[in-house]
């Protein structure tokens, strides 16, 4: 027995199929538009943020800088007044307004530095740090204290008391030897300005572009 | 989420396992759907069989439209496609060679793999042209380089070219593919029926 009306829908089977091929590709008209979120999600932005990893010390920077690491990459996110009256070592300065312009997209984007990213304080370099992540850059830290705590762990150690532990001890002989590495004699009394820092040679790492795989087609 | 490779949800390995799924179910649809005939793929030159130019361009509608969807729905950032470079004359040269070899052989480089498959004789003497032809242009290849790599204009597409959304284009190429769906039927009923 032949089924009458699914025999006369099949018959015009090729109009159907058709008329859902158009109906889906105007569907995708329709759609409605939405900002798409093309780099970090909100849960890995508020992971990273709550992660203290991105912290380095003033010691352990201490130690690269004068180890000459040259992994390194120190951006001064201070105005170039600042810049110009103290800054670490190799620093180059990049002012806080100014990271997102795309001349400095270079230095900030790549995978070949370690970015230490400084400011007085926190703060500057906290805010640069959200908004260079936002953006899905790598290799990002932050001096955990800024140059305010560079001058008062490395530059100027309190000196630890009798009752402290050996370790405050060795902790402190280490910043003093790097004082005087940075030319900061603490019992001396000498100027508590740096050398002028030799201005830092960056080169400015190639953009890769995408992997592209040669494929076949037919 | 996706591509799966290279967001790292599948490992590279799993690059080579899906590749020969995909061929062996790529081959099977070619068989089924007879492409192992070359009379079959001549037909579209001739008007009295356009099976090939309607598969063909359904595949590429029907995977535009659900790639688009997917994108939408966020399951695969269409950013980290594939897109093939555009080199403007070695592109002309080649589809007129491509052209010539489809209608004068009667197979295309997959399908003629197919009929080696079920054992065509022609298809092996085609399998073994396009061999000879590789071997050449190796050979040849400082005399070819020129047109290779010149007039090279980059991973363009339509959409970045003529600024125009990815959504109208794919309403456009699908209304051009059903429009030529009608004609080709249209052609195809006018012509001499062939037996084959």
């Amino acid at each position: 027995m032949i089924n009458r009306n699914l025999a006369k829908i099949l018959a015009k089977r090729y109009i159907i199929l058709a008329s859902l091929l158009f109906i889906a590709a105007l569907g995708l008209v329709l759609l409605p538009e939405y900002k798409k979120n093309e780099h970090v999600t909100a849960e890995d932005l508020l992971a990273k943020v709550v992660n203290p990893e991105r912290y380095i010390t003033s010691d352990v920077l201490a130690d690269k800088i004068v180890t000459k690491d040259p992994s390194i990459l120190l951006i001064d996110l201070r105005t170039p007044k600042e810049y110009e009256a103290y800054t670490l070592q190799g620093a180059m300065n990049i002012p806080f307004d100014k990271i997102l312009e795309p001349d400095f997209e270079g230095y900030l984007n790549q995978d070949q530095y370690d970015i230490v990213l400084f400011s007085n304080g926190n703060f500057k370099a906290d805010q640069a740090w959200l908004l260079l992540t936002r953006k899905n850059y790598k290799n990002l830290h932050v001096l955990n204290g800024g140059i305010n705590g560079w001058y008062n762990t490395i530059l100027n150690p309190p000196k630890p008391t009798e009752n402290m532990p050996n370790e405050a001890f060795e902790r402190y002989n280490f910043r003093m030897a790097a004082a005087s590495y940075f030319g900061v004699g603490n019992n001396t009394g000498e100027s508590a300005v740096a050398d002028e820092p030799e201005a830092r040679k960056v080169v400015i790492p190639v953009m890769k572009k995408k992997k592209r795989k040669p494929e076949g087609g037919c | 989420m996706g591509p799966l490779i290279p967001n790292g949800i599948l490992t590279d390995e799993w690059n080579i396992i899906i590749a020969v799924l995909i061929g062996l179910a790529f081959g099977f649809i070619l068989e089924a759907s007879g492409f192992s005939s070359s009379r079959k793929l001549a037909g579209v030159f001739y008007g009295y069989d356009f099976a090939v130019l309607k598969v063909f361009f359904t595949a590429a509608v029907v995977s535009v439209i659900g790639l688009y969807y997917m994108d939408y729905l966020g399951w695969i950032d269409m950013g980290m496609l594939y897109v093939h470079p555009t080199y403007v004359w070695a592109a002309i040269v080649g589809g007129a060679i491509m052209g010539v070899g489809f209608v004068a052989g009667g197979f295309c480089p997959g399908t003629s793999l197919c009929a080696v498959a079920i054992g065509k004789l022609d298809a092996w003497v085609y399998v073994f042209g396009i061999l000879i032809g590789v071997f050449i242009f190796s050979e040849a290849y400082t005399v070819f380089e020129d047109l290779y790599n010149g007039s090279f204009l980059g991973y363009i597409t339509l959409m970045d070219n003529f600024d125009i959304p990815a959504k109208w284009i794919i309403l456009g190429v699908t209304a051009m593919a059903l429009i030529a769906f009608f004609v080709s039927d249209i052609v195809r009923k006018r012509i001499k029926k062939v037996f084959y």
